[in-house]
């Protein structure tokens, strides 16, 4: 005889994924257990620093009110480097210091607990100190429950929620996971250095909540990857996400990275004199469509890093938005599942339409080969090189010289490199089709 | 002021002298054959002869006796923590646990694991243990004058219960050789993990020293509490000290005598140990120590090798 | 005193180190709070003594609404009951010792932790034995109970010197533990989940009687020590040895290397003392 559940869904990880699943499934009266490894929800988690919440809109109306922010972003700039020039595009807009906001940053132990305390507050049971060790199954391979590494710690449900972030151990065990494949992860490393908030307005150009986003190409020091330079209010993030076989082929350490951008002439003034606070790091899945596992399986869904939902291509940085997202779509499939007393895969289907119908996967198609185009060679090693001297000699005066034309510094320089015509065309138009 | 010194079997504790020392060498030995106490101390000592140690009666008793005394010192030896306390309650009167110093004007006292200090200005009327060994005593002088007082314990009414002392253990192999080794390897809470704890060992060996710790490391059950170093621990006098990743607590410290050379290996440059030490090296102690024992057999390796052989 | 009046636990809520910088612990947030060793142990301590004397645990806190987090872990490892004296963080010792003296006058053992983490005076238990007029035994390292009379609690205690006493203790009595006497079990599951909502008895208690005296706060420093006069016939034989000029280690030299080369520097050092051939 099969055992009674003794809840309805278990939500594993106390992440953005888990916590938005969990409101959503409390909300509707299920009852809901979400466990947790950390001694509270966030309080191991990392990231870069900057979330972009407008899916919280759905959930917690006006959340701005609340939600424990550091700074809104007004000011996104994407930079590229080579070792002795920069070039910058900067954005800013004053509608983004004002609700309904755009992107906030924000440290992710107030953040997830933050949101954690939302589930709680509906009514689901958030238990910490809790790690999921093993899956329970029944007769027919059916996830029914799991196991913890607390005596006595086996809990069924009638379903259970995989939030359990990159490397999903829920996922694996399900064997909803490809094998995994080293190329498809990069590693995020970061330094949170701390510098007083004048100093930090005064540098960044801002002023009151008003907070700086910067992506960087180029300046990660041979290794393919990006930088990322945020402002907290009175901390400033800065780090790399890097491709892990380069790494490891070049035998390089990710501090030292961090060290060499912290050296570039764009960037020292800007972290001159802060205390090193804090440094982590953590693997990011990067591949996005490429390395995503079957989002159900029966009695079994995945959402957030779990899934690799993160978007991680280019001057995107995106994970905490597509993982609140998820999760909030798995609560909603779950709820539906339930209700109708089908748990299957099939019955579970509604998860997977509401990702496709939405931002979630609707961007990872769209930009499905951005992060392999943004990570190749050329676009790491070649073409900052390209962008920084054609701007210098657009912006040089060689007087009594004319000023040259575009169309021939381009050429003087695609030579000057030995770049092929036809390989900037193909890029140009991947580009194009990647991001346009 | 006066010093109020629980005595066993004739014994001062840990701590008496400086106690009567910072009462302007005013004391009363309480306890167990006090007059054989006596021999350390010089200035005004008031005898009481009580018997067998007896934290609550005694407090009771001594509340009645001293209650025009306004300043009472315990030193906080493991007896002078049981007894200060309770003879606070039972004089009603604020307590001050392990000050650094005590005055009629102030009382200095460490907090937040000794990181801080709270100094505060001295109540009318208070009770205080003063650390071991932060005072430093002074020469002994002439020989004390001597008084008796009487303390009558229980008397009538309900008597006080007390825990009955069955039987005093001598101190055991690791606690006596910690206390008499002439150099110490200290490790604190710098250190990664337990396997990082056995490295520590394994420098001791190499080193000739034996191996002691912060209270944070035998909390974690790292290693017996027997090896723990301090106020709360084992009191030791070594020549050589050396201090991985602790910050130097001042109930650490005050059970560490006054070394020859201390070395100190702590990320951070300004924390107490640092300033105590006669090398201060700032670095990851656990990387220092894994440094520290590839030298040292890369050393006795090319030392071996004699050219002869 | 019977032995099924149950054991109570004294728990006290700390906010936690408060050195940690922007992004680490602050005083007034819960999330970095909690008990201290000590605290987990006397908790594992009356769940065993409960369990060889046939009786139950309460699980006490003089403290905060925050600190109900506490209770609840208790209450997941084991405790019946769970009291919660509403009172501030910071509290004088003198006032939470007289409330949990009133709150506990059935217990027939409370356990403590020998010190709390912030204030580290270890004198709550002693005060909570002078309220109820009982033995104490503060500050053990072992404990065992007599089970075939269940009226004798038999510790071990440290003395100076790295002696032990044993020590036998008369029912009812206060004991306070070290840190390391023993590791809290692990919660089962079920009851973890049960504690996240379970009854928490909370008394009001009467405003605050006794306040400390406020204090300068400054960075530990370690106190200028008494110097035995020095002997020596000539002046300046005295004057060299108070100043330890020409004979004194050169005390006070901080470095910043690299850890291969803070290993050298330290070998160098240990040669040029005589400690190393
Ligand atoms: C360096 C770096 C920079 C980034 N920058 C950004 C950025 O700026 N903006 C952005 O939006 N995204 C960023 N991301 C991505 C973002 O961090 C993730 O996409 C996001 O955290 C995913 O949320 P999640 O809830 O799926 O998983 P997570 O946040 O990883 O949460 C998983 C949770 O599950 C818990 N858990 C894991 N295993 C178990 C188990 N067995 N039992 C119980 N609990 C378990 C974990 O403790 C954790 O709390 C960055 C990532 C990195 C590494
Ligand atoms: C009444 C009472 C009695 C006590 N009795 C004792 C006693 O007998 N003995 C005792 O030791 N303590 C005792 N304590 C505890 C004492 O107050 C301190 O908490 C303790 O000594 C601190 O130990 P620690 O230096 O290991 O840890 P911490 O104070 O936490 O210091 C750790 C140190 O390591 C450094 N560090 C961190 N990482 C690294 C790294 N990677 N490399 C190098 N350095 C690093 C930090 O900068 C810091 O200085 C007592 C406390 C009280 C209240
Ligand atoms: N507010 C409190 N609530 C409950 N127990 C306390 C409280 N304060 C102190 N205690 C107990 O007394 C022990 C010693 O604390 P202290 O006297 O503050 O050093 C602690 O380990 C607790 O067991």
């Amino acid at each position: 005889m099969p055992e009674t559940p003794d809840v309805d869904v278990i939500v594993v990880g106390a992440g953005p994924a888990g916590a938005c699943a969990s409101i959503e499934l409390a909300r509707a009266g299920l009852q809901v257990v979400l466990l947790e490894r950390g001694p509270f929800p966030g309080s191991k988690n990392m990231y870069g620093g900057v979330v972009y919440p407008r899916i919280l809109d759905e959930l917690i109306p006006n959340w701005w009110d609340e939600a424990p922010v550091q700074r809104w972003v007004t000011r996104r700039s994407t930079m590229v480097l080579t070792p002795t020039q920069a070039l910058t595009v900067d954005f800013r807009s004053t509608a983004w210091g004002a609700p309904p906001y755009n992107g906030a940053t924000a440290y992710r132990p107030d953040f997830d607990h933050w949101l954690a305390s939302h589930a709680e507050a509906a009514g689901a049971q958030v238990l910490c100190s809790t790690t999921v060790v093993g899956l329970l199954r029944d007769a027919n391979g059916r996830v029914v429950g799991v196991r913890t590494d607390r005596p006595d710690g086996d809990l069924r449900a009638r379903l259970v929620i995989a939030c359990d972030g990159v490397n999903s151990f829920v996922a694996k065990e399900a064997g909803l996971h490809p094998p995994v494949d080293a190329a498809n992860y990069t590693l995020g490393v970061k330094e949170t250095l701390a510098l007083p908030k004048e100093v930090i307005d005064e540098r960044f150009g801002v002023r009151g909540r008003e907070g700086v986003d910067i992506e960087i190409l180029g300046g990660t020091g041979g290794v393919n990857g990006g930088g990322f330079v945020y402002t907290n209010l009175d901390t400033i993030a800065i780090g790399a996400v890097l491709k892990l076989p380069k790494l490891a082929a070049q035998k390089r350490r990710p501090e030292e990275i961090i060290a060499g951008l912290k050296a570039h002439p764009a960037i020292a003034p800007l972290v001159e004199g802060a205390e090193l606070k804090e440094y982590s790091a953590h693997v990011i899945p990067e591949a996005g469509l490429a390395m995503m596992p079957k989002l159900t399986g029966d009695g079994l869904l995945v959402a957030g890093d779990a899934a690799a939902m993160c978007l991680a291509a280019g001057i995107w940085l995106e994970g905490v938005n597509f993982a609140m997202a998820s999760g909030m779509y798995a609560g909603r499939a779950a709820i539906d599942a339930i209700r109708a007393g089908d748990v299957s895969t099939a019955g579970l289907a509604g998860y997977e339409r509401r990702l496709s119908e939405t931002f979630v996967l609707r961007d990872h198609r769209k930009l499905k080969r951005a992060p392999h185009l943004v990570l190749s060679d050329r676009v790491q090693h070649v073409y900052p090189e390209l962008i920084t001297s054609v701007a210098e000699r657009m912006f040089r005066v060689d007087n009594p010289e004319p000023k040259p034309g575009l169309r021939r510094i381009v050429t003087s320089e695609r030579k000057r490199l030995g770049i092929r015509r036809r390989d900037l065309a193909r890029d140009g138009l991947d580009g194009f089709r990647s991001f346009g | 002021m006066l010093a109020v010194i629980p005595v066993r079997d004739g014994a001062l504790p840990a701590g008496a002298t400086e106690a009567a020392d910072e009462c302007g060498r005013r004391a009363l030995l309480v306890g167990h054959q006090v007059e054989h106490a006596t021999t350390h101390l010089s200035g005004e000592v008031i005898l009481c002869e009580v018997g067998e140690y007896r934290p609550g009666a005694w407090a009771d008793a001594l509340a009645r006796a001293l209650a025009d005394e306004p300043i009472i010192v315990l030193p906080a030896s493991p007896d002078g923590r049981d007894l200060g306390p309770r003879l606070a309650a039972a004089l009603d009167r604020p307590f001050f646990a392990g000050a650094t110093e005590i005055t009629d004007r102030t009382v200095v006292v460490p907090r937040d694991g000794g990181r801080a200090m709270h100094t505060m200005p001295a109540p009318p009327r208070l009770v205080a243990t003063l650390q071991v060994g932060i005072r430093g005593q002074e020469p002994a002088g002439d020989a004390a004058t001597v008084t008796s007082m009487s303390l009558d314990l229980d008397p009538g009414g309900i008597p006080i219960a007390d825990a009955h002392v069955e039987r005093v253990l001598a101190p055991d192999a690791a606690t006596i050789d910690l206390a008499e080794a002439g150099r110490i390897v200290g490790g604190g809470a710098g250190l990664r993990s337990a396997d990082q704890f056995d490295r520590l060992a394994e420098l001791g060996d190499r080193l000739g020293a034996s191996v002691g710790a912060t209270r944070v490391i035998t909390d974690r059950g790292w290693v017996g509490h027997e090896r723990q170093i301090g106020t709360t621990g084992v009191v030791v006098a070594p020549e050589l000290y050396l201090a991985f990743g602790i910050s130097g607590a001042v109930q650490h410290t005050s059970g560490l005598g006054h070394p020859d050379h201390v070395i100190s290996v702590n990320v951070d440059a300004h924390c107490p140990m640092m300033q105590l030490a006669d090398l201060g090296v700032v670095a990851d102690a656990n990387v220092v120590l894994d440094e520290l024992l590839s030298l040292l057999s890369a050393q006795a390796a090319t030392e071996g090798v004699r050219p002869d052989a | 005193m019977s032995a099924t009046a149950p054991i109570a636990v004294c728990l006290k809520w700390t906010p936690a180190r408060l050195d940690g910088g922007p992004l680490g612990p602050d005083a007034a947030d819960d999330r970095f709070a909690g008990i201290s060793p000590a605290d987990r142990a006397a908790l594992e301590l009356a769940l065993r003594l409960a369990d060889r004397l046939g009786t139950t645990v309460t699980a006490i806190t003089a403290g905060p609404a925050g600190a109900e987090r506490a209770l609840r872990d208790a209450l997941a490892a084991g405790a019946e009951r769970a009291v919660r004296l509403d009172m501030a963080t910071d509290a004088d010792s003198r006032d939470v010792a007289f409330e949990l003296a009133q709150s506990l006058a059935d217990a027939a053992i409370v356990l403590c932790g020998d010190y709390s983490l912030d204030r580290g005076s270890g004198s709550v238990p002693a005060f909570v034995a002078h309220h109820r007029r009982i033995a104490q035994a503060l500050g053990l390292v072992d404990i065992d109970v007599d089970t075939a009379t269940a009226a004798t609690v038999h510790a071990t205690r440290r003395l100076d010197g790295g002696r032990r006493e044993l020590l036998a203790i008369p029912l009812p009595c206060v004991l306070s533990v070290e840190g390391s006497l023993a590791t809290l079990r692990r919660a089962p599951l079920p009851r973890a989940l049960a504690s996240r909502s379970a009854h928490i008895d909370v008394v009001a208690t009467p405003p605050a009687h006794h306040h400390g005296a406020p204090a300068i706060v400054t960075a530990y420093r370690p106190r200028a020590r008494v110097m035995p006069a020095p002997a020596g016939e000539v002046v300046l034989d005295r004057l060299r040895r108070l100043t330890d000029a020409g004979t004194a280690p050169s005390r006070g030299e901080t470095v910043v290397l690299e850890p291969p080369a803070a290993a050298a520097r330290i070998v160098d050092a240990l040669r040029e003392w005589g400690y190393l051939p």
